[in-house]
């Protein structure tokens, strides 16, 4: 079947906090067009379906090869990367959506600095220097490094987040994504020694003892991160430092 | 330990959370079910059973202590845990999504059922006096009563359902929280584990429904009281 036209509805938003509104666009079908480039179509002719032309569509994206994570929105109601959402595959009309679970900066941009706040909370970092010198960094096992190169992956797109039921706009619920990181830098024998910060970083309220096991996050990460394995073993390390701390502090 | 902040004790009553829901709710669950399963052998076995319950020392206290304050706590920690989500099942409907929605759904039909089962067996019992060997033919009485209704065994029946659902599923969140099972493998394994405890839980259960419902025998008290 070749199509003449593709159709895109587009929920836009003009400022934060502002009311949303839909528009439609029809664009000429173009082979192995992908989401990005529908956008950037639109930007050069944003004259919606009903001939009205309107301010451009704004989206965030970056490296166009599902690395980046900025592009992440709703697309026919799933949370994926605009830029490998391929036309050819997609139902017709392409419904976009923001992210809902993150605020709206415009249209289909979202502000997902939560997820950055929370990285710096459980120092995603590993310490290498300081007032003094902490030596050379001890040999990484082969396995280790494996099984941390999954979990290095996470391009703190947001999937697992929105996808998730305990993760809401206005909690403070942390989410796989947090959790996958404490395991990651934890995995790294110079990053262990700050092993215990980050534990207590996920001890508390929106920490790790509020996620609720419906493992969603594993489902919707396009980098197949072993999410789930992540939240079971950080709940497994968190448990042991409350008895720790239980008798040792 | 150091002093307990707020955000620590968030921390410290979700986990207390799940390990009431295993100790002692979950086990209390399993010795009701069973307890009450002994209907099905005899009424005489079943009466002793109660019996040996109401004389025990302190009843009161281990019903307060151990029943009561964990149910309570679990119970409102359990709605606040549900109301700070948002269930999305119907966008996103996968195995552990749904067995999310139905752990919370299970959770309020279980607390509404206590309500009413407790309202009219605890309540009435204590409100009457109705203790040690008077107890048993009191209870009885009012379970023979609940039976004879089609809408008293549905009611039960989603109670019992319910409880052992989630009580089966919070056995596998409870290891899969505490990190007793951390490999897909082992969660998978283990869900099929507590499945089939889940089934047996609630044969038991039904199998106690369906013998007060074709034989509703009225007991008299063991002794004299």
């Amino acid at each position: 079947m070749t199509r003449e036209t593709i159709a895109l509805k587009i929920k836009r938003q003009d400022a934060p906090g502002a009311k949303p509104y839909w528009n439609v666009f029809k664009l000429p079908y173009l082979p192995h067009a992908n989401v990005i480039s529908c956008l950037q179509e639109i930007q050069r002719n944003p004259v919606t379906a009903d001939g009205k032309t309107v301010t451009p569509v704004t989206w965030d994206c970056n490296c166009l090869e599902e690395v980046c994570g900025s592009c992440t929105m709703l697309i026919n109601g799933r949370v994926r990367q605009a830029c490998t959402a391929l036309v050819d595959i997609l139902e017709d009309p392409i419904v976009l959506k923001p992210m809902s679970k993150f605020p709206v900066v415009r249209d289909l941009q979202v502000d997902r600095s939560r997820m950055f706040e929370n990285l710096k909370k459980i120092k995603g970092w590993i310490e290498i220097d300081g007032s003094y010198d902490i030596g050379e960094g001890p040999v990484f096992p082969e396995k280790i490094r494996e099984k941390a190169y999954a979990l290095s992956q996470c391009m703190t797109c947001g999937c697992c987040l929105e996808a998730c039921p305990q993760f809401t706009l206005t909690n403070d619920f942390m989410g796989a994504a947090t959790f996958s990181q404490v395991r990651y830098f934890n995995l790294h024998p110079t990053g262990a020694m700050n092993k215990e910060e980050r534990l207590e970083a996920v001890m508390k309220s929106g920490g790790i003892a509020d996620c609720g096991n419906a493992q969603v996050c594993v489902e919707v990460c396009p980098k197949k991160i072993p999410l789930t394995e992540s939240i079971a073993e950080i709940g497994r390390e968190t448990t042991l430092q409350l008895l720790k701390n239980l008798v040792l502090k | 330990m150091s002093k307990l902040t707020k955000e620590d004790l968030h921390f410290f009553l979700l986990k207390l959370h799940s390990l009431t829901g295993i100790v002692p709710i979950g086990i209390f669950l399993t010795f009701h079910l069973a307890i009450n399963s002994l209907r099905t052998v005899g009424v005489r076995q079943y009466q002793f059973s109660i019996d040996l319950i109401n004389n025990l020392p302190f009843l009161f206290g281990i019903e307060v202590l151990f029943i009561y304050v964990p149910l309570l706590l679990h119970s409102a920690l359990g709605f606040y845990i549900t109301f700070a989500g948002r269930i999305n099942v119907r966008r996103y409907p996968y195995y552990h999504n749904w067995m999310y929605t139905l752990q919370r759904i299970t959770g309020a039909v279980v607390f509404a059922f206590l309500v009413y089962h407790m309202g009219t067996t605890v309540v009435p019992k204590i409100y009457y006096g109705k203790e040690l060997f008077d107890a048993a033919p009191f209870l009885i009485d009012a379970m023979n009563r609940e039976f004879q209704t089609w809408g008293g065994r549905t009611l039960y029946l989603a109670g019992i359902f319910s409880a052992v659902f989630h009580f089966a599923n919070g056995l596998w969140g409870f290891c899969v929280s505490w990190g007793v099972i951390v490999g897909p493998a082992a969660q998978r394994n283990a869900g099929v584990v507590f499945i089939l405890f889940g089934l047996v839980l609630g044969l038991l259960g039904a199998a106690t429904v369906v013998e007060f419902s074709l034989h509703p025998v009225p007991v008299a008290p063991s002794l004299a009281g």
